[in-house]
This record gives structure tokens, sequence and C-alpha cells, in this order.
């Protein structure tokens, strides 16, 4: 079985770093995470200067002078972090899109189907080379905060921290991407499904005032991007764990189900 | 070693269309079997449920007494599919996609490198082993799906026209090949070409409209009008109560 | 279908995008909504229609089984959310561990626990607050430690007294107790915890008196050497300090829980003695603060109760290369006794900065009973100056041989002292001006100056290490180094990884 699942893991591998789609979401990530992680940089850069203190020949900065809450981590992880994860929900459905879809279209989905594989073999593979290819991807665009904070004194385990948020939520979103591969023989619906879950549970300030007080609690708990607040801040609470782990498994069954559906159409 | 195939009462709907309609057949082991009938009669939809691709609406199928409905990983380790225009990783290697399938199969090591090997040699494909599948010829690839499929010695192989888009030299070789299979594995295919059918095998089916008209023997066919006449009647049967109807 | 389904998303996400932009929900937003949920529902029902080739009773099997396993998987999924939430786990990996309470605040909640308080205390948080992000995690944790509710809401829907304190203040928390409320400053655990102090400890706290009228420091002076910050720090622990008159003719108050002399200059009067001696043999709690200089009578006093005081000033050349402009006088210490409830969780990290002090010894136990102690030391290298006017006129000094040296000099010293009338407790500091208003936040001054009063005031289970407050550094990158880092990352990785991509493209069309 683990030789299995480790040939079609390095099958799904191949297939999708044989295809240019990868290298290009890849470079648009990465472009896209540091112009804007060095924008912010910049700005922080300027606040500062803002409150420089009174005393002639100095540099310029002194922290002295600076609120409290104006500080690196408000000013530059925080927004920076914020950017990243929308980044992902706008690159990763174009990766996802074809991990199912193109095994279909192509009908080379005849081929795996009628190997001895189980499908929750075919599944986890598929599953586990896109959460892969996240991981790079964020790996890639880790570079940008890890050059700035020993500067900030954040710390490498607060940066740890940001990056497991990053992961859980890249790889929650890269299931329903996949789940919603699994369900359509068309590479656009599935992109544009992956796009509208994602979207529709991102935030749900603008109903909240409309509800209870129960309800917007509720609801809250359920929009993704609270959910990454505390690993921003540095701390991973269980809670935001298991609810992007809910999500990825949602995903991967909801793929198993599809899958094995698609046999008795 | 050989398998036996038996097929029980097979329904299989899509929407509105039946594809089979309560098909019920028996394959002996080391048999070479054809399944011919005009496009659309049910051919593929039959040998994609044998293989396990599809699920049949009601009905078995059961190799060596295995049911592919219920134990579908178990029959798909005895079997080797072959499906109609050969669906590859066009960005694989033909020794690299060989390798994947076997690895797929369950095969490893040496077992592996020697089952490839056989392949390669068998279905001659040393001169295009380290190319790209994408570049390769159709008859090329016929052989490289043909050679995925017999990597690990299954005792049944399903085969969906097996020859189609190739030249007369390379059918004649192919056909060869398949016969030579049967006695010790149990060949399953279907074909358009009638000639095929009568040349390599032992019995065949005809199929209409998802209804198993007629089996006949290879002796039956050599002594008797021919499997043309036989299919270009029961086409007309079965259009005639058509009408009637 | 396809159509239905692709200009459904288009529009739902139109929706979303429009809100989203504009910052409210609007009409073209709720139209757009609408109609992509009602486009998308129409291609549902229709794709809905390929499900009729599950008309066969195997397909049908199929169905429900699966569907099981996703209802099953989405009750587990809703299920483990539920017990997480519940849970409460969370491991901080920030630096300074900012959002994991210190141990003041966790003995302070455990306090809360314990107690029989029918007004429950409110810590509620204000969302439209400009610091109410920063501040959420803290207050989970609050919410986790302590008996505590913790409400969010906006500041239009504040009770009223919190609403008059949102009005003087620019706060994101306020702390509550049944009608009275605190606000809580900058949201550091810090003042968080103060403000619960103040809440809970007003009408109850230990009141602590300090004399005056010997040329001690002004309680409500916010001058350099006024002692107004060490008030707000007691009021913060929930102490109530009060200045006491100490006259001939008045005894020490029977409330009082401390007794604060800081450095009188002048002589006590014989009676004003004599009333220091009856409290204490009552079991009365003493903090002496004796600056160098200080030359009166209750050197003697305390020297009745087994303490020495010699007539120096500490000099420590080592402690000189910790300071800006080199001092030897300015003694930065961090040996510390360690089996004294005072000193206790004081170590060589929690230094202690006295601008100028003397020693103070324990020499004697004036009973057999009693107990005294020394607390804080100098380093090994310090010496007692015995030319204290030159010393302190910044006159050059040197260890002279006969003046005490070769050794850690105590600074601090503390005895407890059975007697039929209670314990009494003394605590005698060789220094005044680290409590004042412009050295007490230095290092931990205020840590050793509160340990000591908690623990003459019995409020040993308080005398702990305060939070301290962090917050990342704001030196930026210089301007030259981060362009050099934009183009060599920003720019050079995103090339190279579509150089890649090229040659992926290239080599699968070739």
């Amino acid at each position: 079985m683990t030789l299995r699942l480790a040939a079609l893991f390095a099958k799904e591998l191949r297939s999708l770093f044989a295809s240019p789609i990868a290298y290009v979401v890849l470079t648009a990530y990465v472009a896209l995470s540091g112009v804007y992680f060095f924008q912010h940089l910049l700005n922080y850069n300027r606040l500062l200067f803002v409150f420089q203190g009174e005393k002639l020949g100095s540099s310029g900065f002194d922290s002295g002078t600076i609120p409290l809450q104006v500080n690196s981590l408000n000013e530059l992880f925080i927004p920076a972090a914020n950017d990243f994860s929308l980044f992902l929900l706008a690159v990763l459905p174009l990766v996802t899109m074809r991990v199912f879809c193109e095994e279909r279209t192509q009908g080379t989905d005849e081929l795996l189907l009628t190997t001895p594989l189980r499908t929750w073999e075919v599944v986890l593979a598929k599953h586990a080379t896109t959460y892969f290819f996240v991981m790079i991807m964020i790996a890639a665009s880790a570079i940008y905060p890890a050059i700035v904070v020993t500067r900030s004194q954040l710390g490498l385990e607060h940066l740890l921290a940001l990056y497991l948020g990053q992961l859980s939520y890249g790889v929650a979103i890269a299931a329903i991407g996949l789940a919603c591969s699994s369900l359509t023989h068309s590479q656009l619906v599935a992109a544009m499904i992956a796009y509208a879950i994602p979207f529709a549970l991102l935030d749900f300030a603008w109903l909240e005032p409309q509800l209870s007080e129960s309800a917007a609690a509720l609801l809250r708990e359920v929009a993704l991007l609270g959910h990454l607040q505390s690993f921003t801040r540095g701390v991973i609470e269980l809670r935001h764990i298991v609810y992007f782990a809910g999500g990825t498994l949602l995903g991967l069954v909801v793929s198993m189900a599809s899958l094995e559906l698609a046999r008795a159409r | 070693m050989s398998a036996k195939v038996e097929a029980k009462a097979v329904h299989k709907r899509f929407g509105e269309h039946v594809a089979l309609r309560d098909f019920t057949l028996e394959v002996e082991p080391g048999e070479v079997f054809g399944l011919i009938g005009p496009n659309g009669a049910g051919k593929t939809t039959f040998l994609r449920i044998l293989a396990g691709y599809r699920l049949p609406t009601s009905g078995d199928v059961r190799v060596d007494g295995v049911s592919v409905v219920h134990e579908r990983t178990r029959v798909q380790e005895r079997l080797g599919y072959v499906c109609e225009q050969p669906k590859l990783y066009a960005d694989h290697t033909v020794l690299a996609f060989l390798r994947l399938m076997g690895r797929l199969r369950g095969l490893s090591g040496g077992r592996l490198a020697q089952a490839v090997e056989r392949g390669v040699e068998r279905f001659a494909l040393g001169e295009v082993r380290s190319r790209r599948i994408g570049v390769l010829s159709k008859g090329f690839r016929q052989r490289v799906s043909l050679a995925q499929a017999l990597l690990h010695d299954p005792p049944l192989l399903v085969i969906d026209e097996p020859t189609v888009g190739l030249d007369p030299r390379q059918q004649l070789e192919l056909r060869g090949i398949i016969r030579s299979f049967g006695g010790d594995h149990t060949v399953l295919l279907c074909t358009h070409q009638l000639s095929e059918a009568e040349a390599i095998c032992n019995r065949v089916a005809l199929l209409e409209r998802g209804e198993l008209v007629r089996v006949t023997t290879a002796e039956q066919i050599r002594s008797g009008p021919g499997l043309e006449e036989l299919f270009l009647d029961s086409t007309l049967q079965a259009a005639t109560g058509e009408e009637s109807r | 279908m396809r159509f239905l389904a692709a200009g459904g998303m288009v529009m739902l996400l139109s929706g979303i995008g429009a809100y989203y932009a504009v910052g409210q929900v609007s009409l073209f937003s709720t139209a757009n909504l609408l109609l992509g949920a009602a486009l998308l529902l129409a291609a549902g029902v229709l794709e809905a229609r390929r499900f009729r080739g599950f008309s066969g009773r195997l397909a049908r099997s199929l169905a429900l089984r699966w569907g099981a396993v996703l209802a099953a998987t989405f009750g587990l999924v809703v299920l483990a959310n539920l017990l997480a939430f519940r849970s409460g786990l969370t491991l901080d990996l920030t630096v300074a561990r900012q959002y994991t309470l210190s141990e003041q605040s966790l003995t302070l909640c455990a306090e809360l626990a314990d107690a029989e308080r029918p007004e429950r205390v409110e810590l509620l948080l204000f969302d439209d607050a400009l610091l109410a992000d920063d501040v959420r995690l803290l207050v989970a944790a609050y919410r986790a430690a302590c008996p505590i509710e913790t409400r969010e809401l906006s500041s239009a829907d504040a009770p009223p007294a919190a609403a008059a304190l949102l009005q003087t203040y620019d706060t994101a928390l306020v702390v509550c107790r049944a009608q009275r409320c605190e606000h809580v400053g900058y949201p550091s655990e810090q003042n968080i915890t103060s403000a619960l102090l103040r809440v809970v400890g007003e009408e109850l706290g230990p009141l602590v008196y300090f004399d005056v009228g010997h040329g001690e420091a002004d309680l409500a002076s916010e001058r350099d050497h006024g002692f107004s910050a060490l008030t707000s720090a007691l009021r913060n622990e929930g102490m109530r300090p009060r200045a006491f008159v100490g006259a001939a003719s008045q005894d020490v108050p029977d409330d009082a829980a401390v007794l604060v002399l800081g450095s009188p200059e002048r002589n006590l009067l014989p009676a004003e003695l004599d009333a220091l001696d009856r409290y204490l043999q009552r079991g009365g709690r003493l903090l002496v603060m004796l600056e160098p200089r200080a030359r009166t009578n209750l050197v003697e006093l305390l020297e009745r109760w087994g303490f020495s005081l010699p007539d120096a000033v500490l000099a420590d050349r080592q402690s000189s290369p910790l300071l800006e402009e080199p001092q030897p006088l300015a003694l930065v210490v961090n040996r510390f006794g360690s089996s004294h409830r005072v000193t206790s969780k004081m170590s060589s990290r929690t230094m202690v900065l006295l601008p100028t002090s003397r020693p103070v010894l324990a020499v004697r136990k004036p009973q057999a009973d009693d107990d005294l102690a020394e607390l804080v030391y100098t380093s090994p290298q310090a010496w007692a100056e015995s030319d204290v006017e030159a010393a302190l006129s910044g006159r050059e000094i040197r260890p002279d041989p006969g003046e005490l040296a070769g050794g850690e000099l105590p600074i601090a010293a503390a005895g407890r002292y059975p007697r039929p009338g209670g314990e009494a407790r003394i605590v005698v500091i060789g220094d005044r001006d680290f409590a004042s208003n412009r050295w007490i936040r230095s290092l931990y001054n205020q840590d050793l100056l509160l340990n000591a009063v908690l623990w003459l005031a019995e409020q040993d289970t308080r005398v702990t290490i305060r939070p301290k407050a962090w917050t990342p550094d704001t030196q930026p990158l210089p301007l030259g180094t981060t362009l050099s880092y934009f183009y060599s990352l920003a720019l050079a990785l995103p090339e190279l990884l579509l150089l890649l991509g090229i040659h992926a493209w290239y080599r699968q069309t070739s």
C-alpha cells in the first residue's frame, strides 16, 4: 500500500511540475508576496520617521516618542500575513482545478481507476501532492519575513506560528479546491466553485449586525479569516488547528465520495 | 493461469438510455472471447464494468467467483485492462510509465525490473523506451498500453478495440500476440473488426442495443455463414423488431 | 448549465466584492448576491438531473452510504471544533510570552476563585476601539484562567459606568464590578491585572501608612523625587496608601497594615519613637528606607531591633559599566537572599538599581525566637565608603583599609519578631531614592519594593515578579538594505521561478 501510494505521489508531483502552470502560480504568489511585503516595510519605515525624536543629530528614529501600537508586528507582519492569505486564495484554485479534471478530460482516469488502487489512495496521493505544493509556495514566501524577524525581535517561534497558520489555511483552501475539482469535468467550473466557497466563508462582518449575538458569534467561528489572526500574533490555538483540519478532512471525504459515486453513473 | 468470468443479469442505464439489458455471459478459463456489435451496443460499457471503472445499475460480474461490485480491487489485481484509444501519461517516458504502472500493481524491486524488461521485449519497445509517450505513434502507444496491462501477468486480459488505428502489419502482429495469450490466460476483447474476431477468438458474442443476441463458437463461424452474415442478420432483425414495435 | 453556474458565481463574487469595496451592504451587492444564489440553485437543479443515473439499487446504496459518511464526517468536524473551542488550549510562542498570564495574574485569579464575592467581575472589550484586535488573545487568556466574565461589545452599548470612562479615556478594555468600573489604559497584562486589583481591592485592600513631617518624600508629588508612582503602584496591587502625620500624641493607627518610614531627615520626637516601639510590640509592620546621609535617631531604634546601619555609602566600580555615566555609587545589584519570601523570586536576571545606598546588616537577634535575614547584596568588589560627604559630592573615592570591603555587602535586611501582641516584621533598605518617581520603574526596583510591602502586609502569596510590558523593536531596516533585499528576493526569486517554468513548458512542447 505504501509503495503504491508513494508511486502515485511521485507521479502526481512529476505531472504537477511538468506543467508550466505550477511555475506560473508559484511565481505569481512569490512575486506578489514579495512586492507587498516590501511595500509594507517601506511604509513602516516612513511611519517611524514621522515619529522622530526632537534631539538634533539623532538618527531620526527615537522609540521613546513612538506610540506602543506602532510596531513591526502591527504595521508589517500582520498586514503582510493578511495579504499572503488573500494571494493564496487567489492562486490556489488555479492549481487545484486541474488535479481531477485533467485526468477526466484526458481519459487517464480510466487507466488509473482500473488499477487495484483504492479510492482513498488515489484521493490521498492527489491531495498530498497539492499540499506539498502549498508548502513549497509558503516556504518560498517565508524568506521575506525571515530576513526582518531578527531585527524586529519577534523571534523564530513567532514566525513559525505565523507560517503554521498560513500552511493550515492554505491546505484547507487546497482541500476545498480539490473537492471542487473532483465534482466536475470542467476546470473552469471547478476553479469558480473553488473561489466562491472560500470567498463566501471569508468574513461575515457584513452580516453580523443583522443577527443576534449568539448567531453572530457562531458566524465568527465559521469565518475563515478570524482563524488566522492568532497565528499571526504568535499564538497557536487548538480550535483554529481543528477548524482548518476539519475543512481539510471534509475536502478529502467529498473527493472520495465524488470518485466513488462517479463509478455508479 | 487463467480466470473464469461470469456476468449475471448485468443491467446498466445512463439516465434514460439503457446501455446493457439483462446481460448474462460466461467466459471459460483460457478462452479468447470476443464481443462484437454495432456502435452503442454496450461492449465498452460491459468491459468498463468488468474492469471496475463503472458500477452496474444491477446485476454482478464475477472473476473466479470474486464480485467486481463488492470486491473491486481484488478483481483488479487479477486483470489487465487496455482501454479504447490508449490513454497514457504523455509526460512520462515509456520506461517511467511502465515502472509507474508496475508499482501501482504492487510490483517492486527486481520483480518490477524484470516485468518491465519483459514487456519492453515482448512488445518491441526497445527503441522508444526513453521517449516521452506524448511523441509516440499510435501503434507504439497501443503497444505500451498492452505492455502495462501485462506487467503483473494477470490471469485475465481485457482489451477494448485492440487494433484500431493500427496499420495492417501492426494489426497482424498484435493479433498474433493476443492469440498466444489464450490458453494460459483468459482474454476478453471487443472489436469492430469481424475478421479479427474470426481469426483470434474461441467464441464470439454478438451484442445489439445492450442485449446479448447470440454466442457462437469458432467452429460454428468457420462452418457456417461467417460472422459478417450473422452480424448483418442480427442487426436487421433488431431493426425490424424496432420498427414493428 | 455551465453558463448558469458561471453566471451565478460571477454575480455572487460581484456581490461580495461590492460589499468589501464599499464597506456596507448596498442594493447592488444584495441584488447580485440574491440573483447569483438563484442562478447557482438553478444550475444545481439542472445538474441534479444527471443523478437520475442513480436509479439502480447498487447506486442508491452507494449514494446512501457516502451520504452517511459525509454527514458523519461533518458531525465529527463540528464536534471536534466544539470540543477544541471549549478546551481553550493554546501555545504562546511570542518572545515575551505576552499572552501567557504571569504568576501574579494567576495568583489573583486563584484568589478571585477562592473568595466569595456576590458581584461578578466583568472584563469588557470594545470591538470598535483602536487596539481591540491586539488584545483579544489576552482577554481569552484571562477568560480561561480567571472566574470573570468577558464580553465583547461596541462602545455604543457600554453600561453607564463604563461609558463614563470611555468619555475620558480612549481605551479598549474596562474592568467592572457592580457599578464600579476601572479603565485599563494600554491593554497589557500588567494594566489589566492592576485594574482587576483596583476593582476588587479598593474596599478591602491593606492600608499602607507613610510617615510624613520629617522631610520624607511627598506621596502626591510627581516630581523626580516624589512618591506618586509608588502610591500608584501600591493601588495597582490592591493596597490603600495613606499619609500619616506622626505626632507625639498619636499612636500608629490599629488599621495600619504597614507603616513606611521613607528616610526621615530629622530626628523623631521621643514620643514618636515610643509610638513606633509600641506599634512593633503589638505586631506592627515597618518598612524603613534610609538614605546614606540620614543620621537620625531612627538608626538607634533599628539597632535595638537587631540591625546595624554603618554611616557609610556603598560603592562598586563593577556596577558602572552597566550605566551610561560611570558612577561607583550607583549600584546595579543582582544578588539576593533566595530563602526569604521577599526575594525568593528574584535572581541574577532581575536586577535592582540603587542610586546611592548604605549597608544594612542583620547583626543580632533581640530575642532568641526572632529571625533576621539579609535580602540584597552588592557584588564582591563593593566597599562601604566612610567619607560619605566626599563620595556624595562627587570626589574620587577608593577603598581604604578599615572600611567594609572584600565580600558581598548587604543593602537590605528583614526581621520577624514573635511578640505577645503579635508578630512584628521589619524590612530595612539602605536607599530611598530607588523608590522615587525617577527610579522606581527602572529594572526590578518596583518588584523589590512591592514584594517587601506585600510580605509585611502578609500578602505573601502575591509576592512575585510582575509582568513586563513588551513591544517589538521599532528599529527598521535601513533603506539601502531594504532595497537590496527587494531586488534580490522579491524580484530575482520570481524571475528564477518563471525561467524554470519556461524550461518546463519548452520540454513539454518540444
